[in-house]
């Protein structure tokens, strides 16, 4: 009942829109060719089903890798700069400044260096989705509260058992945020990369369909992007729910 | 014994707490009262261990003639607020200190469970913090603390978060706990009441440096404190406070 609540009006809204975009295209006789109706992306989608489905899979392939590379990364990254506040301050900044590099100008050169394989476009979707899951699970520890801090030190606690006993657990919170952010980056990331050179996947795929004047597959193109994006975001909503029971409630009394 | 002895505590622009000793006798409550800012708090994070970040302090602590170092496990330490870890169960707070002091989960898990009865916890064993009342909270917080078996205990403040007849409940229940296994208390308060009815000894502590100005005996047996017998010390108490209160 409660799940109905929080999508319908999502689903009413998007519902509506769709039908207004419809009424226009059938109003104002616009062409095809500079903006499809939603029943023709739905057509598109339906009679390159096969194709999409290939170029989807592919896609989610990268994004998948390069997430899991990246999560993975990120908490290495993360539990060292932890350690080492000393390399923490020399490394954010650096880290900081990378992120002015924008994504169209890295996606050409990935290609450059490391080809049209695998490697070029999982390697940018790390680039773009470790950022923020690192400074989300560095922000997370830094919420330790101080009486956390203060009683486990009394009773002896290291370093070490600071981290795992209470930084860890405080940081869950940033840390799903993060994942959340970075998963919606991972497909966009890897669509930027194809578009830039592949063989497969839905970046190259608008760009033929661009370069053939077929607006309504790249929009049926747009669309897969959406729905593998909101799967990959159900599935990280899916895994904080079944792993987090201790966790709810909200209950923070040294906050 | 615990000896305390010319503990200085300076912040960056100032002296928070002049050189003070005190010292703690197994089996007595002493009672460290003053108002607020006077660095009570201080003196016993300073034992504790966590002196607040951004505070030095000099100072020698020793234990039955033996050089303490903070974090000692011959000191068990209770902060203001409860800590418990929200995302721990009430059996997993309270077997923390004993995890920590290097006891097996398994182990650590079979020295809390038992108390549960004797600390008005029993069927909270699995349930969260969150599922508890502000009473049941302070018990479990005490149960962690006692249970590290620590010859002194350090509490600052355990009962401020508390209504007034869930505190006058823990005092006395706090008291046949410590009857039961003797050890020295370290107690910060600010509460007159409290004083009186808890200690053997009462420290008052003045502001502006942080200063012990008064040292007070009471040597009336607990069961026989009634108002009338502690009237007069909270008189004399009240009239100390209020002249070293700017």
């Amino acid at each position: 009942m409660s799940v109905l609540r929080q999508f319908l009006p999502a689903f009413f809204l998007t519902a509506a829109l769709l039908a207004l975009w419809q009424g226009y295209c059938a109003r104002a006789d616009v062409s095809p060719l500079i903006l499809p109706a939603p029943s023709d992306v739905a057509r598109g989608l339906w009679a390159n089903r096969a194709d999409l489905a290939r170029h989807a899979g592919a896609t989610l392939l990268v994004a998948g890798l390069g997430f899991s590379l990246s999560v993975v990364f990120a908490f290495a990254s993360s539990v060292a700069l932890w350690f080492l506040p000393a390399l923490r301050r020399g490394v954010l900044p650096l880290m900081v400044a990378s992120q002015t590099v924008p994504i169209v100008a890295l996606a050409p050169l990935m290609v450059l260096w490391f080809g049209f394989g695998l490697l070029p476009k999982v390697l940018l979707v790390i680039l773009v989705t470790f950022f923020p899951m690192l400074v989300s699970l560095l922000s997370g520890y830094a919420r330790l509260p101080q009486a956390y801090h203060d009683q486990l030190v009394s009773m002896g606690a290291g370093r070490v058992a600071l981290f795992r006993r209470a930084a860890l657990p405080v940081a869950r919170p940033q840390f799903f945020a993060g994942l959340r952010i970075s998963a919606t980056y991972a497909i966009v990331a890897t669509i930027f990369a194809e578009y830039a050179g592949a063989r497969q996947g839905l970046g190259i795929w608008i760009l033929t369909a661009k370069n053939n004047f077929r607006a309504d597959l790249v929009l049926s193109a747009v669309v897969l992007s959406a729905v593998l994006t909101l799967s990959l975001l159900g599935l990280l909503h899916l895994i904080d729910r079944v792993t987090g029971r201790r966790f709810r409630g909200g209950d923070d009394a040294a906050a | 014994m615990l000896r305390l002895e010319d503990l200085t505590i300076r912040a960056a622009d100032r002296l928070l707490v002049e050189p003070t000793s005190l010292t703690l006798v197994p089996g007595q409550v002493t009672c460290l009262i003053g108002p607020s800012g006077c660095g009570k708090s201080s003196v016993l994070k300073w034992l504790a261990g966590v002196l607040a970040p951004g505070l030095t302090a000099e100072g020698r602590a020793e234990v039955e003639r033996t050089p303490l170092v903070p974090p000692s496990p011959a000191l068990a330490y209770q902060p203001q607020q409860d800590t418990l870890f929200p995302w721990l169960t009430v059996a997993e707070n309270a077997a923390l200190g004993l995890e920590l002091s290097g006891l097996s989960r398994r182990a650590a898990q079979a020295r809390v469970r038992p108390l549960f009865d004797r600390f008005g916890l029993a069927g909270c064993e699995d349930r969260f913090p969150r599922e508890l009342s502000g009473g049941m909270r302070q018990r479990a917080a005490f149960l962690r603390t006692i249970v590290l078996d620590a010859p002194y205990l350090l509490l600052d403040e355990p009962f401020s978060a508390l209504d007034a007849v869930t505190r006058l409940r823990l005092q006395d229940w706090l008291l046949a706990r410590l009857a039961e296994r003797p050890r020295g208390v370290l107690l910060v308060t600010h509460d007159l009441y409290e004083a009186t009815q808890m200690a053997n000894r009462i420290l008052v502590m003045a502001a502006c440096p942080g200063r012990i100005v008064a040292d007070i005996s009471l040597t009336t047996p607990r069961p026989a404190r009634s108002e009338a017998a502690l009237a007069g010390v909270r008189a004399d108490l009240r009239s100390l406070l209020m002249e070293e209160t700017p």
